[in-house]
């Protein structure tokens, strides 16, 4: 099943990506873009869940952090959401520093990043913002969009994650739980990942945010 | 320094600017042939213009054989037939890869299996799918800066100078930040295995305060083990267990350290968890059916066996071990047709004198442990015509094994000759004289044992102060050449080869390089590491030998030097 979407996002990717600028115009062009968009969603909800549950209830993930390069996450969050941005002519910013190194699981953490992107695709008018910064020792990693924010039920599903909240009864619940268990396998002397959502970022809609130790 | 992109294609691009990945040769290995497809359009997007693809294991090693790659990007999963791990195995064993060659693993999901290759044959980057040109290009780049940064370490690794390794570790470091983790966890195994655990432990310990690093933790483990501290060890095992319960590295060393506390039970037990985690590992199989035919548990024993067997049929690090194992339990069934047929298909499958000489053995035990003591007995009195034939012993633990079958079916001057072969090789190993002691006891020649086994250390220790003497009173070359001879009686005696080699060398130091002496010195010191690796002394020797090579550098400042002068070469200076 992985195989097939992998081939599906894949072929979709390669149509929009080599479409002529006259395609664009074409009632079928935003159609696919909207494909594409789902089959990530398809394919990030899938992963969660080989990585969640592969065997029923017994997570089977062979965690290893390592040192990463922010600007090498960077390039491969970015890589990943290219076409689909291109496609819903979405703007992405991306601001970091160059120069920082940190410390994680780098499959998992993309993991969340392309999906909060992904994400925001639904939610923004045309952009998102990446910010990745340090800040009193943790590191800060946020998606922002300029959208209307997220729903009070998703803020509150936001808040609720880890607290023993059903996440299958909620559409959105499966990322944001992924996106907390990744969170808090992450741990460095007393320290632990987090993840929150808020509304009013620095774009003015809602604002996905991890933080990892 | 924040930088800020705003883009419409909202990527900064991977520098490719140092590595030319266009004109590189790429292998594609994955059984679906969609996936092939969208590799191989990443791959041309990123330049690549030698691209083959293999939709099969097997396919995959006709083209390895035939063509060095640059870039093999093989998915874990390949259907029937071998998997990835086994595919890159048989490729690192056979040599088909160059030192600078790029593996990328692949697999749909990151799962224990897909990520628990054999220590020694790890891939250089596991990706997952969907793989996207950013993230390719992102992980290529990596692996070619990490393996020039590991580059003169390997070397030095290869040679076996683990201590001259592990000092390039701390010269490397200083530079490349980002790989001082890799650094630091090669630097600990690297110390431990030149006999230097304390020196391995600081560096653990000093992770550890960083971050909760399992291997690290398990290193620890291994430390206290090695000391002797079995129950502290088995306590950081199961420490790291109940942190990461898909650590598997964590089960094989704690099933070790309940073993030698003597609890072979839970020994077995952890095995079979571990072996059901993971259980494409023939070494960890080999164990579970070991331990479970010492614990009489036949059906588990079985089991293990024939998954030994079925996930050897296609990897190189296949066992006849799995093959004995599993006559013996046809035999303690009283299949004994299954055993002989096993039995010539070991000695079929895997030519030699010594599989020759095991298979014999173990036919003797199948039909002693049967109750055929005519034919068993048959069995000792081939073996004991073998032995007068053959003066080459066979290993320690083949020959204690052999004296055990040979007592019990009743034979007696070879069993003795045998066991005073092995006291003779082990004359300082107190351990193995108390066992050596206990068969006598059960053969009822308790006290005649006992002064066999003084004998034996007696001539050994005759032999070698012989040496000593001859060394200490100038006599240099006498000493070096009664060595010589005491290495053909003594063939396995670590004290003899380390002394051996320490002379060797000490004549190098006194009368200058001499190639044959530096080729003896090596093999002596290479025979020794088959023998019995992570000695101390060992490592100690290596370094002595490698000094002793013209145009070495010989302190850590003098490395940095070297490598200085290395980077000098191969980067022009900033204009």
């Amino acid at each position: 099943m992985k195989n097939s979407i992998s081939v599906l996002g894949g072929t979709l990717e390669n149509l929009l990506d080599h479409g002529k600028p006259a395609d664009q115009g074409d009632p079928a062009y935003p159609q696919m873009a909207h494909m594409l968009y789902q089959t990530r969603r398809l394919s990030d909800n899938l992963m969660q869940l080989l990585a969640l549950y592969k065997e029923v209830g017994k997570p089977t993930y062979p965690f290893e952090p390592n040192t990463v390069p922010v600007r090498e996450l960077v390039q491969q969050v970015a890589g990943q959401a290219r076409v689909l941005l291109e496609s819903k002519q979405i703007v992405l910013e991306l601001e970091f520093d160059g120069d920082l190194l940190w410390t994680f699981d780098e499959d998992l953490v993309i993991g969340v990043l392309a999906h909060a992107v992904n994400n925001a695709v639904r939610y923004t008018r045309d952009r998102i913002r990446l910010t990745i910064a340090e800040r009193d020792g943790m590191l800060e990693l946020a998606v922002a969009d300029n959208g209307t924010g997220f729903p009070p039920s998703m803020l509150e599903a936001g808040t609720l994650v880890g607290q023993g909240v059903n996440f299958l009864t909620n559409s959105s619940g499966l990322g944001l739980f992924f996106a907390s268990e990744v969170a808090r396998m992450h741990k460095r002397r007393q320290a632990v990942g987090a993840i929150r959502l808020e509304n009013g970022g620095p774009l003015g809609g809602g604002r996905f945010v991890l933080t990892l130790p | 320094m924040t930088t800020t992109y705003i883009t419409a294609s909202g990527a900064p691009s991977a520098d490719i600017a140092d590595v030319d990945w266009a004109e590189k040769r790429y292998l594609i290995v994955d059984d679906f042939v969609g996936i092939r497809q969208l590799l191989r359009e990443s791959l041309r997007n990123i330049g690549a213009k030698h691209i083959d693809q293999a939709s099969s294991g097997g396919e995959a090693m006709t083209l390895l054989l035939r063509t060095h790659y640059d870039v093999v990007l093989c998915d874990f999963n390949l259907g029937e037939g071998k998997n990835g791990q086994q595919v890159l195995e048989e490729a690192r064993v056979r040599n088909l890869m160059i030192p600078s060659s790029v593996w990328l693993m692949v697999s749909a999901e990151k799962s224990v299996e897909s990520v628990m290759g054999a220590a020694e044959h790890q891939p250089d980057a596991y990706v997952i799918k969907p793989i996207t040109e950013g993230v390719l290009l992102t992980r290529l780049n990596r692996v070619w800066h990490k393996k020039q940064v590991f580059r003169e370490i390997d070397a030095a690794y290869i040679e076996k100078d683990y201590l001259r390794a592990a000092k390039l570790c701390d010269a490397q470091v200083a530079q490349h930040k980002v790989h001082e983790i890799d650094l630091m966890r090669l630097k600990a195994s690297l110390l431990l295995k030149a006999g230097e655990p304390d020196k391995a432990r600081t560096v653990y310990e000093r992770l550890l305060e960083e971050r909760e690093y399992n291997w690290a933790r398990t290193g620890l483990g291994r430390i206290r083990l090695a000391n002797g501290d079995h129950e502290a060890a088995r306590q950081m095992f199961q420490g790291v267990i109940a942190e990461n319960r898909f650590y598997i590295d964590a089960y094989d060393q704690l099933a070790g350290a309940l073993t030698l506390l003597g609890r072979h039970e839970d020994a077995c037990g952890v095995l079979e968890k571990a072996a059901k985690l993971s259980p494409n590992s023939v070494p960890r199989q080999r164990s579970l059916g070991n331990t479970a035919l010492r614990l009489g548990n036949i059906p588990l024993a079985e089991h293990a066996f024939r998954k030994c067997i079925a996930i050897g049929e296609y990897s190189i690090a296949r066992t006849v071990d799995a093959y004995l194992g599993m006559a013996r339990v046809c035999g303690m069934k009283g299949d004994i047709k299954e055993a002989l047929r096993l039995l010539a298909a070991a000695q079929r499958d895997f030519p030699g004198d010594v599989v020759q000489l095991r298979s014999k053995i173990t036919e003797g035990l199948v039909y002693h442990e049967s109750g055929d003591f005519r034919r068993a007995r048959k069995s000792g009195d081939e073996l004991e015509a073998l032995l007068q034939r053959e003066s080459k012993r066979p290993q320690t633990a083949t020959c204690i094994e052999m004296a055990t079958l040979l007592f019990a079916v009743g034979v007696k001057d070879a069993p003795v000759e045998l066991l005073c072969h092995v006291i003779r090789n082990n004359h300082d190993n107190p351990v193995l004289v108390e066992e050596v002691q206990k068969i006598f006891d059960k053969a009822r020649m308790g006290d005649e044992g006992m002064e066999y086994i003084a004998g034996a250390r007696r001539e050994a220790n005759e032999i070698m102060n012989k040496g000593v003497l001859l060394w200490k009173t100038g006599k240099l070359e006498e000493a070096v050449e009664w060595m010589r001879d005491a290495r053909v009686r003594l063939p396995d005696n670590m004290r003899i080869l380390f002394n051996s080699a320490q002379m060797l060398i000490n004549h190098m130091q006194l009368h200058g390089y001499d190639e044959a002496l530096m080729v003896e010195a090596n093999g002596v010191l290479m025979h020794v590491d088959e023998l019995a690796a992570g000695q101390q002394r060992f490592a100690q020797l290596v370094e002595q030998l490698q000094m002793l090579i013209p145009g070495r550098a010989e302190t850590p400042e003098a490395i940095d030097a070297e490598i200085d002068a290395l980077r000098g070469v191969a980067e022009a200076p900033a204009a």
